[in-house]
């Protein structure tokens, strides 16, 4: 008995030292989001939100870990201290930040209205009453329920919203233009287009949040961001992961 | 009277168990008091909840009945074939049976949805009925099989001595008393199925827990979001299994002194 | 009686429950009106034998002829032939689901299209001869055996049958209700019936049947009249049953 606990304080005095050096943080993903942040043929967790995040975290001294997580309740996990942050394309709203901090924007998003090839639909406005889909509380999904007369349809992963699109469940996707882009030119570039680029009242930006009031990681990530913004490596990664 | 066991536990309460039925009436009274009280107590959270989600009850209800009476005929028809001296209808049963069983029903959900788009073009809904009475007609038929099974071989002797040829004694003899038996087996799976019905939220079928989810998503407020729809489903159950409960009483009468 | 052709006519009948032989090379014929009882010890064969003449058994070699309709005859439709064969069981068999009126329509009505109309006041007769037609109205789990047991002779003759199968009707009945159920039969049997019954009632054997059909071993030992049968019996196996029994 004394030997394990021995073992055990060994263990954690091993481990203690590099945990004590660099500070960690642990980002919740819904790594369904191509090519921002998706899961490739390797089970890695890549794309240009992590890829972002790993840069500012060497500039800024951190470490970073990511935490799949599905999007329906990955706020309610951050809220209830599961994981320290999330990176996984968050837009800041003012509604999500009464409940929690951001970082600074890392990245300027527009919603896209994605429908089959051979539909004419190029405004919200043609949708009147057809069936929109989008992922359960995203902006997209929020851009539908706001438009006058289309019927909203959440989905738990933009995928699976694209592909009742394709079959001719719903009528219309809505969401992020990078996201938009990765399905309708690459994946179903066959069936799919992005007919139009929604138009809203405000610019929509990208950030990383944290638990409100959690100044320690969040000075961290803004300084690793503001690093990687200045010293163009956002610029390469935009190269990298979205084309031009 | 045989008793059939199949099913996922006793969700009918029992008329001759006093203590259950106490049970019973403590919890409904209990959610019904929740259910008014809380959007009372906080409007904001508690009374929005309740006032996004009763299109999704509707959605509930009709992937649940329309589901359950598909799964009947699948059940029937399959309880049939299990008995069935014909090889061919025999084996056709007893494979279905056997797929069905061994597939969780959220794969088979997702499976029979998206096989399903790929194929023809039918709403969402429907293919959501499709996918539950598929896999619960597998179910439904061991029910059918065990509580035709469970009818005394008599009768089917007395029926075929008489002249009646097998279809007319499994019609006129066997499968109305056979209801008898079957009923309070295939009441539990009718609130299975009600249960079950939450995951077809997955396939973006806009029942009780996607309102409550699309809700939450836009609220954060997640704990009053899920007690209410923990309630909902409660208040709904619990009024099946009474109703239940009075059918199975109901159907008792030819067996009472 | 014997210048008319037998309504039943069994012959060389052989049945095999798997390996064991239930029926051996059995030959029997029973005529119009004719009352024949089967006795034997349980498991001779002899509640197989009957139940083979209305193929609730079938059989592996002969053939058995009901009034002209070879049962073997694939052409033969043996739903039609049934019908016109009451059967009463030892354990009733009523139909737990429908009333005692109930009981004796289902079948006139589905089966020879009778009127309901007709079918219930056939069924009020019978249930008037039976001596039950105050129970109309109930199910079966409300009546005692001896009165359930009178209800299934009753259903039977609903359906006007030429001849009647009694497999040991008496013997699920507590003793004080054997008589009732006996009485029924005994007055069917003077209405001039034909009955096959498989009984241990010795009684009743020797006061209505014409010819006494004593089985062991799946064989038939012993075909006779009752009085020679009871007072001046031949086989040794016979004699054996009869000390036991008596």
């Amino acid at each position: 008995m004394v030997k394990k606990i021995l073992l055990l304080l060994l263990l954690l005095v091993a481990m203690v030292p590099s945990a004590y050096a660099q500070r960690t943080i642990l980002f919740a993903t819904d790594a369904t989001w191509p090519p921002m942040e998706f899961v490739d043929n390797n089970k890695q967790v890549v794309g240009y939100s992590i890829d972002f995040l790993k840069a500012a975290a060497k500039e800024a001294g951190f470490k970073v870990e990511f935490k799949n997580t599905a999007w329906d309740g990955i706020f309610s996990g951050l809220l209830t201290g599961k994981y320290d942050a999330i990176c996984s394309s968050v837009s800041i709203t003012k509604k999500r930040q009464k409940k929690m901090d951001f970082s600074e924007p890392y990245f300027e998003v527009r919603q896209a209205l994605v429908v089959a090839k051979d539909s004419n639909y190029t405004r919200l406005v043609d949708l009147k009453g057809k069936k929109v889909g989008a992922q359960i509380g995203t902006t997209g999904y929020f851009t539908i329920k706001k438009a006058d007369g289309a019927i909203a349809k959440s989905y738990d992963e933009v995928g699976l919203a694209m592909e009742d699109l394709k079959v001719g469940r719903i009528d219309a996707v809505i969401c992020d233009d990078p996201v938009a882009a990765n399905f309708a030119m690459i994946k179903y570039h066959n069936d799919l287009k992005i007919s139009a680029i929604v138009k809203t009242d405000k610019t929509e930006y990208y950030g990383f949040p944290v638990v409100k009031g959690n100044h320690e990681v969040l000075d961290l990530i803004n300084k690793g961001i503001v690093a990687v913004k200045t010293k163009g490596i956002a610029k390469k990664l935009k190269e990298k992961w979205i084309g031009k | 009277m045989k008793k059939i066991d199949i099913g996922d536990g006793a969700a009918i309460p029992s008329p001759d168990d006093k203590q259950l039925l106490s049970a019973w009436w403590i919890a409904f009274v209990g959610t019904i008091a929740l259910l008014i009280a809380l959007p009372i107590y906080d409007p904001d959270t508690y009374g929005a909840v309740l006032a996004f989600i009763p299109d999704g009850i509707q959605v509930t209800f009709e992937v649940t009945i329309l589901s359950i009476a598909l799964a009947l005929i699948i059940g029937l028809i399959t309880g049939l074939g299990r008995i069935s001296e014909n090889r061919i209808f025999n084996l056709l049963a007893s494979l279905y049976v056997e797929v069905v069983r061994g597939i969780p029903l959220l794969v088979q959900l997702f499976y029979i949805y998206f096989a399903l788009g790929r194929i023809v073009q039918v709403p969402d809904i429907v293919a959501a009925v499709i996918a539950m009475s598929f896999c619960y007609g597998a179910y439904m038929g061991e029910v059918f099989r065990a509580g035709i099974m469970s009818i005394d071989f008599g009768q089917s002797e007395a029926a075929l001595a008489q002249g009646f040829n097998k279809a007319q004694t499994m019609r006129y003899v066997i499968l109305p008393q056979a209801w008898r038996t079957i009923l309070p087996p295939v009441g539990n799976e009718f609130i299975a199925l009600l249960k079950d019905t939450s995951l077809v939220s997955i396939l973006a079928v806009a029942d009780i827990l996607r309102r409550g989810r699309e809700y939450a998503a836009s609220s954060f407020d997640y704990f009053e979001t899920y007690t209410i729809i923990a309630l909902v489903y409660l208040l709904i159950t619990l009024i099946l299994s009474k109703l239940l409960a009075h059918m199975e009483q109901r159907l008792n009468y030819y067996e009472k002194r | 009686m014997k210048n008319v052709d037998p309504i039943i006519a069994i012959h060389n009948v052989t049945k095999y429950y798997d390996r064991f032989r239930a029926l051996n090379n059995v030959s029997l014929d029973i005529f119009p009106g004719e009352k024949v009882v089967v006795l034997g010890p349980s498991g001779s064969g002899k509640s197989t034998l009957l139940r083979t003449i209305n193929q609730l058994e079938t059989i592996d070699s002969g053939t058995i002829i009901v009034d002209e309709h070879n049962l073997g005859d694939p052409g033969e439709d043996i739903h039609k032939i049934r019908m016109n064969m009451g059967m009463v069981f030892q354990s009733f068999n009523l139909y737990r689901h429908k009333t005692v009126l109930e009981n004796l329509t289902l079948a006139p009505i589905k089966l020879r299209k009778m009127h309901p109309d007709e079918a219930k006041s056939l069924a009020m007769v019978l249930l008037e001869k039976v001596g039950i037609s105050d129970k109309a109205a109930s199910y079966p789990a409300m009546l005692s055996g001896g009165q359930q047991q009178r209800v299934a002779i009753a259903r039977a003759l609903a359906m006007e049958p030429k001849i009647m199968l009694f497999d040991e009707p008496t013997s699920a009945l507590d003793p004080e209700m054997i008589g009732e159920v006996l009485e029924v039969m005994v007055k069917l049997a003077q209405e001039g019936m034909t009955m096959i019954v498989v009984t241990h009632e010795m009684g009743f054997a020797r006061e209505v049947a014409d010819k006494i059909i004593f089985m062991d071993g799946g064989e038939i030992i012993e075909s006779e009249t009752p009085e020679r049968f009871f007072e001046n019996p031949s086989q040794e196996r016979t004699i054996k049953f009869l000390e036991q029994i008596l």
